[in-house]
């Protein structure tokens, strides 16, 4: 590195040109990750803490990483990769535990940077989507990207959506 | 590439009072003869309270009527007299420290910004006038969170802009880019990025290394440390970030690139407090009706541009957490709302009810039963909590991730109201009560008091 003091330097033009810096606001892009299964445990018995442990146990005992942990009045529910269906179902059969799969499940990633200080840009995402007729089965949020599970085939229309337009207007 | 150039970015904390302001100009004289050339971009004199912090400026606008909403842009104005003050101050006691420095206003240091008032983005910076400062052997010191918006560049002057949440980290780092610095470093009053809240764990230690998408996901999710807006930019330009000390020797923590640094399995615990937990319960409505329901209350929280955390939807019920003091808004606008759905033969009328029904909702649901069947979407209530979150890279998707997290707060008697996770990150929902004890209970479950 150059210690050259500053005062006998010169910065040259190239180094003063107007640059691009913050992207834009709103939706950069879309991208849908596929092959997914929804799992819901239900019935539960009470202290129904413990019993949701007791599912987690199992599943982690079955050596299966799950996604979209969400707790229900009930139970809870989760996501699985699609190859790992058959091993769930196994698994919360073998421990009693009452459940549903519903497979063909994607997750929508919807990219906006900085979309906690964007007001209302969550809800917004969420409106437009409820309106365009997409059932929303979970969704969450990072800082550059809110996740939206669905089904397979509604996630492909989200993205068709997304790259007509639709959604930034 | 200039020769050796830092920002050297000082928070309100480091300029707050004239020990503090000299603590500051000796680290950037020190950079100096150690051969850096310094840009210095400071925040406004000092926090909350204090009499040149930004919440003082806005109450001086609400002391007038508090009922008349300033206009953003006659605010910004305002706000923006916090970063001026202090880069003439800091400016100042640099030269009686017998070093030559000039105070720059965002706009005149080139920072162009969209027109958006009091959450401006920046489009484009031109640093002639600091490369001219720096020739002269002079330290320029510019004012954080600022620029200026000009629809028309061919005509002089323009409006002045702020930046928003984390605006002076973002003038740092944006300048950093525009001048193709060699490092930018953003001077707080802790050594660095920590594991978690010393607050909450007295012995967190700082990382030395983090990656640009750690630390925003860790800025996300409640921690004070860089803003990701700032980071972002870091990243895109391969700038060096630093999180230091002023007033410590410690060598702070480096934010870098995925490829110079893999990240690590468990990077700290966050938590964002002060929130209120609303669960609406659809079961009550048809299910053909259900998407308009969600749909007038996304609507709603939308217009009234409401921040949502911990997001649940559900075929039965949808819910999230607001911050409490955006609650009244919500209370306002979704308590007592009513959403009329079908024709006049099969017409059936929601009332949303928040909590407790009031004296005025009751009253709303007798005089709409002439229109038709009325049914009510209650939304349980839960105020009071707090986000805890665990922020990690590649771990979440290990097996057991949730029931070591949920295992050890179950077995403290902690309740878990609810749960969300993402690529990078898994947050529990919990009473604001057991807010330290929960970010203290997994920092230690997942060993973080190793991590360096």
């Amino acid at each position: 590195m150059n210690q050259q003091s500053v005062s006998n330097s010169s910065f040259s033009q190239s180094q003063i040109a107007e640059t691009d810096f913050e992207k834009r606001r709103g939706i950069s892009h879309v991208e849908v990750r596929t092959g997914l299964t929804q799992v819901h445990v239900l019935d539960l018995p009470q202290p129904i803490a413990k019993s949701r442990i007791n599912v987690l146990q199992a599943v982690a005992e079955a050596g299966v990483s799950l996604d979209f942990l969400k707790l229900t009045p009930t139970g809870l529910s989760f996501i699985v990769v699609a190859d790992k269906t058959q091993t769930i179902s196994e698994t919360l059969g073998k421990g009693g535990f009452s459940n549903q799969l519903d497979t063909n499940r994607g997750i929508v990633l919807v990219h906006a940077v900085n979309m906690r200080d964007e007001e209302g840009m969550i809800a917004t995402i969420l409106q437009r989507l409820i309106n365009s007729g997409i059932s929303i089965d979970h969704a969450s949020d990072m800082h550059d990207r809110i996740l939206i599970v669905t089904e397979e085939s509604q996630a492909e229309k989200f993205k068709s959506l997304i790259e007509g337009g639709a959604l930034n207007g | 590439m200039a020769n050796n150039l830092h920002i050297m970015k000082f928070g309100g904390t480091s300029v707050a009072t004239p020990e503090a302001r000299m603590t500051a100009a000796m680290r950037v004289i020190s950079a100096k003869e150690k051969g850096v050339n310094p840009v210095v971009v400071v925040s406004a004199i000092g926090r909350k309270g204090m009499p040149y912090a930004t919440d003082t400026f806005i109450n001086l606008l609400r002391e007038i009527d508090p009922n008349v909403e300033p206009d953003p842009r006659e605010l910004d104005l305002l706000i923006a007299c916090g970063e001026i003050l202090s880069a003439v101050i800091f400016a100042h006691t640099l030269k009686t420290l017998g070093h030559p420095a000039m105070a720059f206003r965002g706009g005149q240091a080139g920072i162009r910004t969209d027109g958006v008032f009091g959450n401006a983005r920046i489009v484009s910076i031109n640093p002639t006038a600091l490369f001219r400062c720096l020739d002269q052997g002079a330290i320029p010191v510019v004012c954080g969170f600022q620029g200026t918006y000009s629809e028309d560049r061919s005509l002089p002057g323009g409006e002045l802009t702020t930046l928003g949440r984390g605006g002076s980290d973002t003038t740092a780092s944006a300048l950093g880019a525009a001048m193709k610095a060699d490092a930018v470093e953003i001077y707080t009053d802790v050594d660095g990025v920590k594991t978690a809240d010393p607050d909450a764990v007295k012995e967190a230690p700082t990382l030395r290394q983090v990656t640009y998408d750690e630390v925003a996901e860790i800025a996300h999710l409640g921690a004070k440390v860089v803003h990701p807006r700032a980071a972002e930019i870091a990243m895109n330009y391969n700038i060096p970030l630093w999180v230091k000390n002023t007033f410590s020797d410690d060598i702070g923590t480096e934010i870098v690139s995925r490829d110079k640094f893999p990240g690590r399995r468990v990077t700290g615990v966050t938590h964002t407090g002060k929130l209120v937990y609303l669960q609406f319960n659809l079961s009550a409505s048809e299910k053909a009706h259900r998407a308009t329901l969600e749909s007038s209350i996304y609507g709603t929280m939308e217009r009234y541009g409401v921040q949502l955390f911990m997001l649940n939807v559900s075929p039965a019920s949808t819910g999230f957490a607001v911050p409490r003091d955006q609650y009244p808004i919500v209370q306002d606008v979704l308590d007592g709302l009513v959403i009329p759905v079908g024709d006049a033969d099969s017409r059936v009328v929601y009332v949303f009810q928040l909590g407790t029904a009031t004296p005025e909702v009751e009253t709303q649901v007798q005089l709409l039963k002439s229109l038709g069947e009325v049914r009510r979407i209650n939304a349980v209530l839960t105020e009071g909590c707090s986000m805890v979150s665990l922020v990690g890279h590649e771990y979440m998707q290990q097996p057991g991730v949730f029931l070591r997290a949920l295992q050890v707060l179950e077995e403290e008697q902690i309740s878990v109201l609810q749960t969300s996770d993402s690529d990078f990150s898994l947050s529990v929902l919990v009473p604001e009560a057991d807010t330290m004890r929960t970010v203290k209970l997994l920092h230690q479950r997942f060993g973080l008091a190793e991590v360096v």
